[in-house]
């Protein structure tokens, strides 16, 4: 048999891989067999913890008090422009500001994105929340400008200065990770309770993707097109603002959209702090007092804001034809018109109450619903909660109750999985696939365990190890210097718990996102269908996803399970098709002419060219993951983002950031991890 | 134009002393090395030292240490109006050292003299001040500015330097013109044939009225139907305007339809300079062979290379002259065997030719 020759010459020569898996099972199974005399092997003592977070939030306390006065005099100075901007935009008429974004509408984007300006504000006012929606709007008026400055000072002087550059990736990497929640407690300590808060916290939110996308435009213009700038005589300053800005201006416009976009999102969710009658405050109103028709309503809004200012700033970021601007003028003209001749008669916007009845049907459909499907909707959760996500949490072994399966968990069952473990593992090894047999014996074990029970050891071995092969020493050393400042800290079974809630999202947006993607690669009706949905789910801001699943399975944790899901399983489902169908064709033609079958080709070919992209998306994923975690601590779920939410609540700073550097550590190895993965990956196939 | 030849009779390797006379070089190259790494000028200083400036040694010296010597001790000169080809496969460093000349690159080591100015190390404005006033460079992906119409882009090295925007346009005008571009002012580049976008960039590069012209592999990304189109009408206005030229290509064809005099490159070292009947017939090397192995030498090779000082003749004269193509010659004496005369162009004669050695030379390769 060649089994039995490929064995021994396999174990002579362990691959990276099995070392690794066979050193974390070692470390787990030694934890498991000494739970017993050294408790402290499973959780780090109380005694041995660090007041980290006390630590951290006395020197805040202390630097935030520092530059308090500076800060508070900038804080005065915006109350300015916000004040202008809030005057401004509540004192128009409404007729005059739809005429105004209808103009734009047909200027950007010609009849259809008029269309959408002139029937999206149109529902604003409908809805009788045009007053809350223009507050909303006056901060995202001031914080853009800000946040475009700021992003593109500093992308300009990365992209000029060499050393910054390497400090600036590094700050922006650092940010991205950084659940919004956790800039809000510093800044409520600096600005106090208010708008300007959130003026600020949405400027400091929307910068980074401007830098970003600046820095990425100016570094991909043509080395020709720079030397001929260069060759042309220019001056430095000339050859950047006369040549290479205008030259990258397709992939800073891309920023200016994805700055708008931040912005929106982060205007409202810092409605959480209140203070300002906006519609993100409006939302949080609603849903805290069960009132899911008005709730709904109000997150449409936001909905239709979010759409409106991403399709219309989309445009800017292609290649525009030119419409004709007589129209523009004529819009104008009818508006003013329209305004002048029924001035008396305009209805203030806030009594507007057709879309009322709507929301009361809303609500007495929904209750319809929930009371007609209620024992199947109650089922679906108390099934998924019972037989997946809490065996995952705590382990079979605490999960597994007369009470939930209907029967007790024993040590012989314990014993049972881990012989059926085994098995599958030694018939693996002898098939020649011994790092995937060693693999199912420690995800066995994990679940034996439970996520939020793991013992320490092994889960610093298993990053360690999961580092190592992804990216070496470097890597595998950073992942356990990071995870050991969470040990200490006291924040480490609240990072488990989190661990647990994004892994399972991210498990199972990779399965069924993957799944989807795959449809939607291999036959081009699932995409015309999922395609709108993706964009859809993109452009809605964080927030609104509660809504929905608030309305249907009430708060708790299964709840904020799919709120998590229905926002992190986007970007798998898309880099999985773009991944799919961009194998070249004349990979395609060659299988197609040696004669493989369509499910051969996709195996054999498409399936692992999309590898990297695959990974990347799975990248992006968690990332999704991770931010909606915080946010969907607002509909209960424990852990790190449950800390940080209370952090704001209670104005403790060194909790808050404590626990979003936390988070953003397990996000950081999480990305550098796939990352690794990907480079590998792309290196194999020479890309 | 290439009846201005005396010229490329020009020692490569003149004297420091000579740079300062009266007819300077446009251009002069002088021990030129380009290396790319970190702290690659101490390291080139170092492994000069260290092989007793021997640049073979020091070169082979730093790619062992890790960095490439991407130019290595160029030496050459430009003569005013002259068309110098520099030409390699990709990779031998021809690129680099355009960059170098225009200063692109900083340069590692060496000297470059442009109207006798060393340009290494020169001050950021004076390099400026240089190509406002006389450089123009040609890019081989065009380099066109995609946001500027036609005109704005061949008008931008007059904008930069502050020429008012009516004057410039109306000198873009005649450049574009010149080029053959009537018509298109106001066109994007994106709604350009590949072809007419080199013409833009050309006549870009003229906007300034330059001295110096470099042109970086310019026809190499077009199709060989407008490739030779361009060449035809490059070397029409090259024979109306008179530039220094740098001409970069690593098409033999071209370079030896275009070219003065030739320098080819491998590994970053200039192997040989000479002028196209040079090249053709006298290669230094088998690297330099093998690119004129597919070149049909009839055609380049003049009668010169093969005449002789003989006064012995036969009784035929088919009336060659010294700048009659080695073909033209063959066909002039397909059924003689004795020695011919030769005459110059005033019809004196001047030597003999055998017709066994134009058959030899037509035949180099055949072993």
């Amino acid at each position: 048999m060649t089994a039995a020759t490929d064995i021994p010459a396999q174990q002579a020569r362990l691959t990276a891989g099995a070392q690794a898996a066979l050193i974390t099972l070692i470390v787990g199974a030694l934890c498991l067999a000494l739970e017993g005399s050294a408790p402290w092997l499973v959780t780090w003592p109380k005694a041995w913890e660090l007041p980290a977070t006390q630590w951290v939030g006395a020197f805040l306390d202390w630097f935030l008090n520092g530059i308090k006065p500076a800060m508070r005099l900038f804080s005065d100075l915006m109350t300015y422009p916000m004040d202008a901007a809030n005057y401004v935009l509540g004192n128009t008429p409404w007729p005059i500001l739809i005429g105004l974004v209808t103009a734009l509408g047909w200027y950007l984007g010609g009849l259809p994105m008029a269309a959408l300006g002139f029937f999206g504000l149109s529902f604003v006012l409908a809805s009788g929340y045009w007053a809350e929606s223009m507050n909303t709007l006056a901060l995202v008026a001031v914080s853009v400008p800000v946040a475009l400055v700021m992003g593109g000072a500093i992308g300009i002087l990365a992209n000029e200065v060499p050393r910054v550059k390497v400090f600036v990736q590094a700050v922006l990497d650092v940010m991205q990770t950084v659940p919004t929640f956790a800039y809000l407690t510093p800044l409520l300590l600096l600005f106090g309770f208010g708008p300007v808060v959130g003026l600020i916290a949405s400027a400091i939110y929307a910068a980074p993707p401007m830098a970003r996308n600046v820095m990425l435009g100016l570094e991909r213009v043509e080395p020709e097109i720079k030397e001929a700038a260069i060759m042309s005589g220019g001056t430095r300053f000339q050859q950047l603002f006369q040549v290479e800005i205008p030259a990258a201006v397709t992939q800073i416009m891309v920023g200016v959209n994805q700055c708008l976009m931040a912005a929106l999102s982060m205007v409202i969710i810092a409605a959480v702090i209140g203070g300002f009658n906006d519609i993100g405050w409006e939302v949080l109103l609603t849903m805290r007092k069960a009132q899911f028709g008005e709730s709904l309503m109000a997150g449409l809004v936001i909905v239709v804001f979010a759409v409106v200012i991403d399709r219309m700033s989309g445009t800017l970021a292609t290649e525009r034809k030119r419409y004709d601007s007589r129209v523009v003028w004529a819009v104008l003209g009818f508006t003013v018109l329209f305004t002048a001749a029924f001035w008396a008669w305009l209805p203030n916007p806030s009594d507007l109450t057709v879309l009322d009845p709507m929301a009361t049907a809303i609500d007495n459909g929904l209750t319809a619903f929930t009371q007609a499907n209620g024992p199947w909707l109650d089922a679906l959760k108390n099934n998924s909660l019972f037989y997946v996500l809490l065996p995952l949490r705590i382990g079979l072994d605490q999960a597994v109750l007369p009470f939930t399966w209907g029967f007790q968990w024993t040590a012989m069952m314990s014993f049972g999985l881990f012989a059926v473990g085994a098995v599958i593992a030694l018939l693996m090894a002898c098939r020649g696939h011994l790092t995937g047999g060693l693999v199912v014996l420690i995800l066995i074990g994990i679940l034996e365990t439970g996520i939020s029970n793991l013992p320490w050891p092994f889960v610093l071995t298993g990053a360690a190890a999961l580092s190592y092969v992804a990216g070496g020493w470097r890597l595998a050393a950073l992942s356990v210097g990071l995870l050991c400042t969470i040990l200490v800290s006291g924040l480490w079974e609240r990072a488990l718990l989190s661990l647990y809630l994004s892994g399972a999202a991210v498990f199972f947006c990779a399965v069924t996102g993957g799944l989807i993607g795959l449809a939607s690669a291999v036959w081009s009706p699932v995409w015309t269908i999922v395609r709108p949905i993706c964009d859809m789910l993109q452009t809605i801001p964080l927030f609104v996803f509660l809504i929905p699943v608030l309305m249907v399975f009430q708060i708790g944790e299964f709840s904020a399970f799919l709120a998590i899901c229905a926002y992190a399983i986007v970007p798998m489902i898309r880099y999985t098709r773009h991944g799919l169908v961009n194998t070249p064709e004349e990979m395609m033609e060659a299988a197609i002419s040696s004669g493989a079958t369509e499910w051969q080709i996709m195996r054999d070919v498409r399936a692992p060219y999309a590898a990297p992209t695959i990974l990347l998306g799975l990248n992006q994923t968690i990332l999704y993951a991770f931010a909606m975690l915080v946010i969907a601590a607002l509909i209960g779920t424990t852990g790190l983002g449950q800390s940080i939410y209370l952090a704001l609540g209670q104005a403790d700073v060194g909790l808050g950031i404590s626990a979003g550097a936390a988070m953003a550590i397990l996000a950081l190895i999480a990305d550098r991890m796939v990352q690794g993965f990907a480079e590998e990956r792309r290196k194999a196939l020479g890309l | 134009m290439k009846a201005s030849g005396v010229r490329s009779l020009t020692p490569q390797r003149s004297e420091r002393a000579s740079v300062t006379d009266a007819n300077t070089p446009a251009i002069a190259c002088r021990n030129l090395w380009q290396v790319f790494g970190p702290g690659a000028d101490k390291a080139l200083t170092d492994a000069l030292s260290r092989s007793g400036n021997d640049s073979d040694k020091a070169a082979a010296d730093l790619r062992e240490n890790g960095f490439i010597p991407a130019v290595q001790d160029a030496n050459f000169d430009v003569q005013e109006g002259e068309l110098f080809v520099i030409m390699g496969l990709s990779g031998s460093g021809k690129s680099t050292l355009i960059r170098c000349i225009s200063q692109l690159l900083p340069g590692t080591g060496g000297e470059i003299r442009v109207d006798g100015e060393n340009v290494i190390g020169a001050s950021k404005k004076t390099l400026t001040e240089l190509r406002r006033k006389k450089l123009g460079m040609v890019f081989q992906h065009f380099g066109l500015f995609p946001h500027m119409t036609v005109a704005e882009n061949v008008a931008y090295p007059l904008r930069v330097q502050g020429v008012g925007k009516k004057e410039r346009l109306a000198r873009a005008q005649e450049v574009i013109s010149l080029v053959g571009l009537e018509g298109r002012e106001d066109s994007f580049p994106r709604q350009l044939s590949g072809g007419q976008r080199q013409r833009v960039g050309i006549a870009r590069s003229l906007a300034v009225n330059p001295d110096i012209w470099f042109l970086d592999e310019p026809f190499s990304a077009l199709d060989p139907l407008i490739r030779r189109q361009l060449q035809d009408e490059f070397l029409r206005i090259q024979a109306t305007l008179k530039k220094s030229i740098v001409f970069i290509t690593h098409d033999i064809q071209e370079a030896l339809k275009l070219a003065d005099r030739i320098a080819i490159m491998r590994d970053g070292k200039i192997v040989q300079i000479g002028t196209p009947t040079d090249i053709v017939l006298r290669p230094v090397d088998d690297y330099v062979r093998e690119f004129s192995k597919d070149v049909a030498k009839g055609q380049h090779a003049k009668v010169a290379s093969v005449m002789r000082d003989d006064a012995e003749r036969g009784p035929d004269d088919p009336g060659l002259t010294t700048s009659m193509t080695l073909d033209a010659a063959l066909a002039h004496c397909m059924e003689l065997y004795e020695p011919v005369p030769v005459r110059d162009a005033e019809g004196n004669v001047v030597g003999t030719v055998h017709p066994s050695d134009l058959a030899a030379a037509l035949q180099v390769d055949e072993t």
